[in-house]
């Protein structure tokens, strides 16, 4: 790809509301995953491994610890001289007040000015809160392939569940024909996944106008993409196959780490031609005590284990205890399991201390528990 | 710091030689504890004591240390401040008697003149031990002394520290003599080959050295100068270890198996820096028994693993039994292989070869990319 042909920018201003106390502190993007990530690190690593040289990372709720950690861009070498990840937090203009982001695309509109110092041909709009790898090069071959104004990823989804989500019907031959917003009579399976790639020069004209418009949501979702397809522009549905998750509850994010607990999962994030890349700690290698017991997990360094661990996945540092149990569960960054304590189908947030011989969770509960807060010890 | 020094990191001598490893790297590029190499501990200590300037000398086969040193950025190294430069002694080969620390340093000599700090630090790049320099070049600048040598106290010279230098300190931690370790007596005080001395000094006695003889190293000019020059010693503690033989090599990891022996080297407050390959976390599958063992990242586990190092991304089949070894990264062992007392290098695979044994004493080693 040419230099800057195609410039990416990452909404990662998404709360998360519903990740409850994950995300009181940080932002959704910024949210832990898979033993050693951050959502985050999945579209800026798919960017840089796309030989996406630039990157525009677009952030607003609880943005201090996101935005210090995107900044060090040699993480997903994203260092070079022509690359960089900026980060574009709502600021005041010389000629009119300081706005939040209203919506995605007046995110993307309060930056034009941004964009155009890149002078790209095209733009490629991520949301920060998706786990999955894909090639985004690929995406625009397909794009310059259909001479498309717009191309739209999109990815199949049961029928039954259509109506949750915002479903493309194309032509049979990618183009897409209507768009519907989680429609009660799905007539089609085709989700769209928030990512999309727009010729520039036209995105910007019509960008400018949503801006001063009253009714407009300034959403691509709700107004652009809908005014685009009503003015009959070329807009082709590219369809991904691959594994692709939007965490956004704490079930789903209990969920989408157990997944890498099958070694055969399709996310498969051992795969060295695309690897996702994070921030470098300085740690020992694990470390499993004489009297540990593991079997099935997932488990990265600085993790120390003298107790036992199944099905679980723990993060950077984590500590069980001796004869403390960890079943069914995810331990964040730093989580200390103490002496026969036990952790059972939860989700423990990060630097939790877990009480010597103190229980938590349940194995037969409907939902994972969240433990936010350190637990006092138990007494048997 | 009061005072400022820049870094050398210095290369084994040309007698040490490691069986097996030592083939296709020089010591400073082992793999240490499976994510650690050996030269990320004497440039650890530097970046944490503030020493932003680094010389690191390299006398043979540079592609494994260049490619991990790199611009030094993984070790905190200031990027505008600061420098790690790769030095070699180009006009010898490897196996010349010529080509010794001296040598290099003659080689280099306008460079090292040319430096802004006053002191210099040297440390081996074949040695794991954790010192903060701004402490030994107080010491020693507060002493007034003219050179300043760390050292270690042990009970077990007769059988380790093979190649090593041994120091006669008196009372006043004057240095008398350094000399070989002969292995005659148990009690010595092992010289860590890390010197504080003021530059000046040190441009002084590389060229003295040279002069003598082409064959003087820097130990053998420190020696001579014992008599007439202020020489002392600062008494070291805590874990050390010197990997000059395949032994000591072998003997210092696992030691390091205990978790106290091992934390106790990396503290939060003086990180070990290291170049990251991005592997993912280990899947342990429902099969996996793994005790008493350090694992690093990228790692499939469906076997046994006990008392052992295991290295980046190294596949361990279903019913293959690991024990008291060290496998490196890359290195896949094939379901059902038993393997004890073995040091099994980058990238072997063993499938044909189903009992693989050395002695705790005298490891089996495995060779680089071998099939077996």
């Amino acid at each position: 790809m040419a230099q800057n042909e195609m410039l990416a920018m990452i909404l990662a201003g998404g709360r998360g509301s519903r990740l409850k106390d994950l995300t009181t502190k940080v932002a959704k993007p910024a949210v832990y995953y898979g033993g050693k990530y951050r959502i985050i690190d999945f579209p800026l690593s798919n960017c840089a491994n796309s030989g996406i040289n630039t990157v525009g990372v677009l952030t607003q709720y609880e943005s201090v610890l996101l935005n210090s950690y995107v900044a060090q861009d040699g993480r997903w070498g994203l260092d070079s001289k022509d690359s960089g990840v900026y980060v574009l937090t709502p600021r005041e203009k010389a000629d009119e007040g300081l706005d939040v982001y209203r919506g995605t695309a007046d995110a993307i509109s309060q930056n034009i000015d941004f964009i155009d110092n890149y002078d790209p041909e095209y733009l490629l709009i991520l949301s920060g809160d998706h786990i999955y790898k894909m090639n985004y090069d690929q995406m625009l071959d397909y794009h310059k392939e259909m001479k498309a104004e717009a191309t739209i990823a999109v990815r199949p989804v049961p029928l039954k569940e259509a109506s949750r989500f915002g479903i493309m019907n194309t032509d049979g031959h990618g183009k897409i024909v209507e768009f519907e917003e989680k429609p009660a009579k799905p007539k089609s399976n085709l989700a769209s996944m928030g990512i999309y790639i727009f010729n520039w020069k036209p995105l910007r004209k019509m960008l400018i106008e949503d801006m001063k418009s009253q009714e407009s949501n300034h959403d691509f979702g709700k107004d652009i993409i809908p005014k685009m397809l009503a003015d009959e522009k070329a807009l082709f549905a590219y369809e991904f196959k691959g594994y692709w998750k939007d965490v956004g509850t704490i079930d789903s994010l209990w969920e989408a780490n157990m997944d890498l607990l099958d070694p055969k999962n399709s996310l498969n994030l051992n795969d060295s031609s695309w690897l996702i890349y994070t921030e470098d700690i300085s740690t020992l290698p694990q470390y499993i005590g004489k009297d540990a017991k593991i079997k099935c997990a997932y488990i990265t360094q600085g993790v120390r284990v003298e107790g036992s661990v199944t099905n679980s996945v723990l993060f950077t540092g984590a500590v069980v205890g001796k004869n403390a149990k960890v079943t069914d569960s995810v331990l964040m960054p730093g989580v200390v399991v103490e002496d026969g304590a036990q952790v059972t189908r939860a989700l423990v947030a990060e630097n939790v201390r877990i009480g010597q011989k103190a229980k938590v969770g349940d194995k037969n509960s409907e939902n994972i528990e969240l433990v936010a807060k350190n637990v006092k010890g138990g007494t048997n | 710091m009061a005072v400022s020094a820049f870094g050398i990191v210095s290369s084994a001598d040309n007698s040490v030689h490691v069986d097996g490893l030592h083939d296709y790297r020089p010591i400073g590029a082992f793999s240490f504890l499976g994510r650690f190499r050996v030269i990320d501990f004497p440039i650890s200590n530097m970046s944490n004591s503030d020493i932003n300037r680094i010389q690191v000398y390299v006398r043979s086969r540079p592609r494994s240390i260049a490619e991990h040193v790199g611009s030094g950025r993984h070790y905190n190294i200031n990027s505008k401040r600061g420098k790690i430069q790769l030095l070699f002694s180009e006009n010898s080969s490897s196996r010349s008697i010529y080509n010794n620390d001296i040598n290099a340093y003659m080689q280099n000599i306008d460079i090292i003149q040319r430096m802004h700090q006053d002191y210099v630090v040297i440390a081996p790049s074949y040695m794991v031990y954790k010192q903060d320099y701004r402490q030994l070049l107080d010491t020693h600048v507060a002493s007034g002394a003219d050179i300043t040598l760390l050292y270690q106290k042990v009970d077990n010279a007769r059988e380790y520290y093979k190649n090593c230098h041994t120091l006669s300190v008196n009372k006043q931690k004057g240095v008398q003599s350094i000399e070989k370790n002969l292995g005659t007596a148990n009690n010595k005080n092992i010289f860590m080959d890390t010197y504080v001395m003021h530059r000046d000094i040190f441009v002084e006695l590389v060229k003295a050295a040279n002069w003598m003889s082409s064959m003087y190293t820097l130990a053998d000019i420190v020696n001579l100068k014992c008599k007439d020059m202020d020489v002392r010693g600062y008494l070291h503690k805590g874990y050390f270890a010197t990997l000059t033989s395949l032994e000591d090599y072998y003997n210092a990891s696992m030691e390091l198996l205990d978790y106290d022996t091992a934390s106790d080297l990396f503290k939060a407050n003086w990180p070990i820096y290291t170049r990251t390959t991005d592997s993912c976390p280990t899947q342990y599958f429902d099969t996996a028994k793994v005790t008493g063992s350090f694992v690093s990242n990228g790692c499939l586990i469906e076997g046994t693993v006990e008392n052992s190092i295991i290295g980046r991304s190294v596949v361990i089949g279903k019913g293959a039994v690991i024990k008291n070894s060290i496998i490196m990264a890359y290195a896949k062992i094939e379901a059902g292989v038993h393997i004890e007392n073995t040091i099994v290098d980058k990238w072997a695979h063993i499938i044909h070869a189903k009992n693989i044994h050395g002695e705790p004493d005298a490891p089996q080693y495995i060779k680089r990319q071998d099939t077996l």
